[in-house]
């Protein structure tokens, strides 16, 4: 960040490497729709209460009906786990997750630091970096209860059918609730600057 | 193919308007439904491709008869419960089969019974423990003689459903023609005398009343009775 440069310099504008927008782009659009879709299938079988349970209106489920809902979650599956993964290949060859999430010196700033600045930035790396196991959980107990017979060594894992469900669905507010705070500590962190350079 | 009566209000047709109506809050047509399809058949194949590789013809673990969760396995039928005299009843094997043949309920009790506490699916979502007894289907295989180009088994219900499965599902060692259920005889509402019980498909799958067993070398235009409304064919566990 050069923002506090004394010259009258115009500030370097903050820019983000192209295979990271891409990344972002399609993890947004496919997460949306697995969302959406995840909701109809839900909605067959509520999670809580059964079929006498609570019901998401129909405004925000994709696929009409069940088997369509179906349809789009296990088509955008592949899309959202490839990009993860191709994310992840990414980052690793890079080694930008080395330097671009957050470190013990995040931590450590949040805790101490006087520059609200810095501890901003710090906010922002921390929960943008908390988010990709989460991302990660959503695949891994999706994966069991598409296949909990072939992949029952995964499935065990989460102890009973419930608690896999819930596991899986608990992942749909975590993402609701980090889209909205990390859209805020972006704003926080960087202004419209920053947001912008990760869409454009 | 046996003439269904006729109902008022079936869960049929109430799929059949929730989908259409869901649909038309969301796009305001059946626009959705259609899209649906055509993601449906951009992703399935590959989809089949990936659970037919993930079969495995191990027996996946089984459950202590402790586990059993008998109020969990809900009902579901796409019509009516065919109300069946086991001493009437008789099971055929026929289609592209050496020894094409017809079972009584009593021939079926004198094979081998296999018993098992596995989960069973439902494609809605929830799942239940649930015991089975009954023959294996590949037993009965074994006693048709598929001719070598066999490929997939046609399920026929007395209600007029009917599935059809890939052969290795079909030959899979959990894989039973089942007529016990929690260590009970089978009841009418769980398909008795004879239904379709196995560990690596979903619930849709798994016919009750099945009355003939048909080995061919092709699937045909009719797949199966949920799969036709656009349910995935394959539904692998």
């Amino acid at each position: 960040m050069t923002a506090s440069t004394p010259s009258k310099r115009k500030a370097k504008l903050p820019s983000q490497a192209f295979l990271a927008k891409a990344f972002h782009w399609i993890n947004i659009i496919s997460l949306l729709l697995m969302l959406t879709s995840g909701l109809q299938i839900y909605n067959a079988n509520p999670v809580f209460g059964g079929r006498g349970g609570w019901h998401f209106p129909p405004f925000l489920t994709l696929g009409g009906w069940l088997a369509g809902g179906r349809d789009w979650h296990f088509a955008f599956m592949w899309v959202y786990s490839l990009n993860l993964l191709g994310y992840g290949i990414y980052i690793f060859v890079t080694r930008r997750w080395q330097h671009r999430f957050a470190s013990g010196g995040d931590l450590k700033a949040v805790q101490v630091s006087q520059n609200e600045k810095r501890k901003n930035y710090a906010w922002h790396r921390l929960v943008y970096t908390a988010i990709i196991p989460i991302l990660l959980l959503a695949i891994v107990s999706g994966l069991s209860m598409y296949k909990p017979a072939q992949l029952h060594w995964l499935s065990g894992l989460f102890g009973n059918w419930q608690n896999l469900r819930v596991v899986h669905f608990i992942t749909v507010p975590i993402v609701l609730l980090f889209t909205l705070v990390h859209s805020l500590l972006a704003l926080k962190a960087g202004s419209f600057r920053l947001v912008k350079s990760m869409f454009l | 193919m046996i003439m269904l009566p006729q109902r008022g209000f079936s869960r049929r047709k109430l799929l059949q308007w929730s989908g259409l109506s869901g649909a038309s809050l969301l796009l305001g047509g059946c626009g959705t439904n259609l899209l649906s399809n055509q993601v449906g058949q951009i992703s399935e194949p590959l989809n089949q491709s990936l659970e037919s590789l993930m079969l495995s013809q191990r027996p996946v673990p089984e459950y202590p008869v402790s586990a059993i969760e008998p109020d969990k396995l809900l009902i579901n039928t796409f019509d009516f419960t065919p109300q069946i005299d086991p001493a009437q009843f008789s099971l055929t094997l026929d289609g592209d089969v050496n020894r094409p043949m017809q079972l009584s309920f009593a021939d079926l009790q004198k094979l081998p019974l296999t018993s098992m506490v596995i989960q069973h699916v439902c494609v809605e979502g929830w799942a239940a423990i649930v015991q089975w007894g009954g023959v294996r289907l590949r037993d009965l295989i074994a006693l048709a003689q598929p001719k070598p180009g066999v490929r997939y088994v046609y399920f026929q219900s007395a209600d007029g459903y009917y599935e059809s499965w890939d052969l290795a599902s079909s030959l899979h060692p959990q894989t039973l023609m089942a007529y016990q259920k929690n260590g009970q005889p089978l009841s009418a509402e769980n398909g008795a005398p004879l239904r379709l019980a196995s560990p690596v498909k979903l619930g849709y799958k798994q016919s009750k009343w099945v009355t003939q067993i048909t080995f061919v070398n092709q699937l045909m235009p009719m797949k199966g009775y949920w799969e036709d409304q656009g349910y995935e064919w394959f539904g692998g566990l």
